[in-house]
């Protein structure tokens, strides 16, 4: 596969990745002449002579996400030398340019500090077998797909805005920052033990005129996304936008109260033809209060989703009104 | 491996085969636990692989202790949580946009005297008592299928073009639905949970000879030997288990 994934205004913009394909080619030949080069599928037990591969922790489509040990912590005597070590699958290794696309996560989320958002420790290359990884904090706890598969009926209120506000809080924050998350989905957010985190910026993008030098993801000759949450424009071809990431995390919240996809676990595109918006209900645990900014942010069409991840906080975090604030309203109305 | 803590012994073994470019079963052996199981993955490239692998290593974090229903009830609960990740999580390209990544599941679980068994696709669950072979999974294929609904005798059925598709496995649908038996054990019983690369070659009396002799390990040994002996087209993977 010959097509860059990666659209660059300038050369300089593949500066580092040249580096690391240069400086990786020679150890190989020198060390180990007569070992054909280990084929970017095969990843080995130990990656970067330093981290021991021990479980599978999860499977995205586009990478996996492995838990292994850090035996240069470990010999350290570090009782909980574990990470997480996320490298691309054996598809998207194959491109010449994938290293450079997991570099632009590290690059977008290494930015980030938020408690609600997780910390990534490093971007390093095997020389031996030529695959990028990055390591990153090793979460315990379920992510939300397993939360919703343990609970079909939805969350009542008090759980649901614990999960709800955190989550809008990391991604208002992501934005304020010009980091758009490109691919949010239940299974991209963790109840770990010492509270919420988003994950997986890999079809992430900054803002235009943010990190201006960092390769950007071309989505005309790449585009990626998770059927059941992407936006209609995602799947039309348009660019990433906020408006997108808001669309997605709409869908995972009222997936999160209703115990159901709001479109019938349809993609956006199918959903429009099907006109699936019109039979829009609140969801019973939803407070009132909530459904106009919920519903407003599930619109197909990105003009009309009016609405951004600090608008949505807003309304979440607001109390719900009072018996005689509602009174009024309707005698008001 | 022969463990003394629990009244259950087991060995587990899997193989490439002669063809196959790269393994996707994966299995899991944890006789203290009372816990085993067979996972054959399918999809293109590692995707297989990745499949078999994420459910061995979930299946293996659960907790081990409570009573066999309720640990029953955890393995079905993982089990649709995966099929949820693998079918409706997946993150697809314009290029690919719908990658098979799926795996058939067999696993047993045992609590003294009583056994369960829980799967979905074609590997299957087989129980050895008293000189004699029982087949306790019933294949969610195909070929299966034609019998069940033809009537159609399994040789008619085999030659189906498509006899051995799978109609269940985890990730294949967006509804997971697994099969569970639950039974008395007896000593001496041996059950045997395999993947279809080694069933496939082996008539159902090598398999009860295999499973008659003295050890778990000659069993199992017995077994790839023969499989091993024959095309071994696919990958094959074995646990034998004996009270």
């Amino acid at each position: 596969m010959s097509d860059p994934l990666l659209a660059s205004a300038e050369a300089s913009d593949l500066t580092y990745f040249a580096f690391a394909a240069s400086a990786v080619d020679k150890p190989v030949a020198r060390a180990e002449p007569e070992t054909p080069r280990t084929a970017p599928g095969e990843l080995p037990e130990v990656l970067g002579g330093r981290y021991r591969i021990e479980r599978l922790l999860g499977v995205g489509g586009m990478g996996a996400v492995y838990r292994a040990r850090d035996l240069l912590r470990e010999q350290f005597g570090d009782p909980e030398p574990y990470v997480a070590l996320k490298t691309l699958s054996e598809d998207f290794a194959e491109y010449p340019d994938a290293n450079a696309l997991l570099y632009s996560e590290f690059a977008l989320t290494a930015r980030l500090s938020h408690r609600h958002v997780v910390r990534l420790f490093g971007f390093e290359v095997d020389t031996a077998c030529q695959r990028a990884f990055i390591t990153l904090e090793l979460l315990k706890g379920p992510t939300l797909d397993q939360l919703l598969s343990e609970r079909p009926g939805g969350l009542p209120w008090q759980a649901l805005s614990e999960i709800v506000i955190p989550l809008l809080e990391a991604l208002a924050y992501s934005h304020s920052l010009g980091v758009l998350h490109g691919d949010l989905k239940p299974s991209n957010v963790m109840l770990a033990d010492d509270g919420l985190r988003l994950f997986d910026y890999g079809l992430g993008q900054p803002l235009d005129g943010v990190l201006p030098g960092l390769p950007r993801l071309c989505r005309s000759r790449f585009a990626a996304w998770t059927p059941r949450y992407a936006a209609l424009e995602l799947l039309e071809g348009a660019p990433l936008t906020a408006a997108a990431d808001v669309y997605a995390l709409a869908c995972v919240i009222y997936e999160l109260s209703s115990g159901s996809h709001p479109f019938r676990r349809l993609s956006a595109k199918q959903a429009k033809a099907m006109e699936l918006d019109r039979e829009l209900q609140r969801p019973a645990n939803l407070p009132a209060h909530c459904w106009p900014a919920l519903r407003t942010a599930l619109a197909f069409d990105e003009a009309r989703r009016d609405i951004d991840a600090a608008g949505l906080l807003d309304a979440f975090r607001r109390p719900a009104p009072g018996l005689l604030q509602r009174l009024l309203r309707r005698t008001n109305g | 491996m022969e463990i003394s803590v629990s009244p259950w012994r087991s060995a587990a073994r899997t193989d490439i085969g002669k063809v196959r470019a790269g393994n996707e079963d994966a299995f899991l052996d944890l006789p203290d636990q009372g816990l085993w199981v067979v996972a054959d993955g399918m999809g293109g490239h590692q995707n297989g692989a990745l499949a078999s692998r994420l459910i061995v290593e979930n299946l293996a974090e659960l907790p081990a202790e409570g009573g066999l229903e309720e640990r029953v009830g955890r393995v079905r609960q993982c089990l649709h949580h995966l099929n949820r990740r693998l079918g409706q999580e997946l993150t697809v390209t314009a290029e690919r946009p719908d990658p098979v990544i799926g795996s058939t599941v067999v696993a047993l679980l045992t609590d003294n005297e009583r056994a369960a068994c829980i799967w979905a696709g074609d590997s299957r669950c087989y129980l050895w008592r008293r000189g004699r072979l029982y087949q306790l999974s019933r294949d969610h294929s195909l070929v299966q299928q034609l019998i069940d609904e033809n009537q159609l005798s399994p040789e008619e059925a085999a030659r189906h073009p498509a006899a051995h598709a799978l109609t269940r496995a985890v990730g294949a649908s967006e509804h997971l639905v697994l099969d569970i038996l639950e039974f008395d054990t007896y000593p001496g019983d041996t059950l045997l949970l395999c993947s279809d690369g080694l069933y496939q070659s082996l008539s159902p009396d090598a398999l009860g000879a295999a499973l008659n002799l003295p050890s778990t390990g000659m069993a199992l040994q017995r077994l790839f030997d023969l499989a091993l002996d024959g095309p071994a087209r696919d990958n094959l993977s074995a646990v034998v288990i004996r009270r």
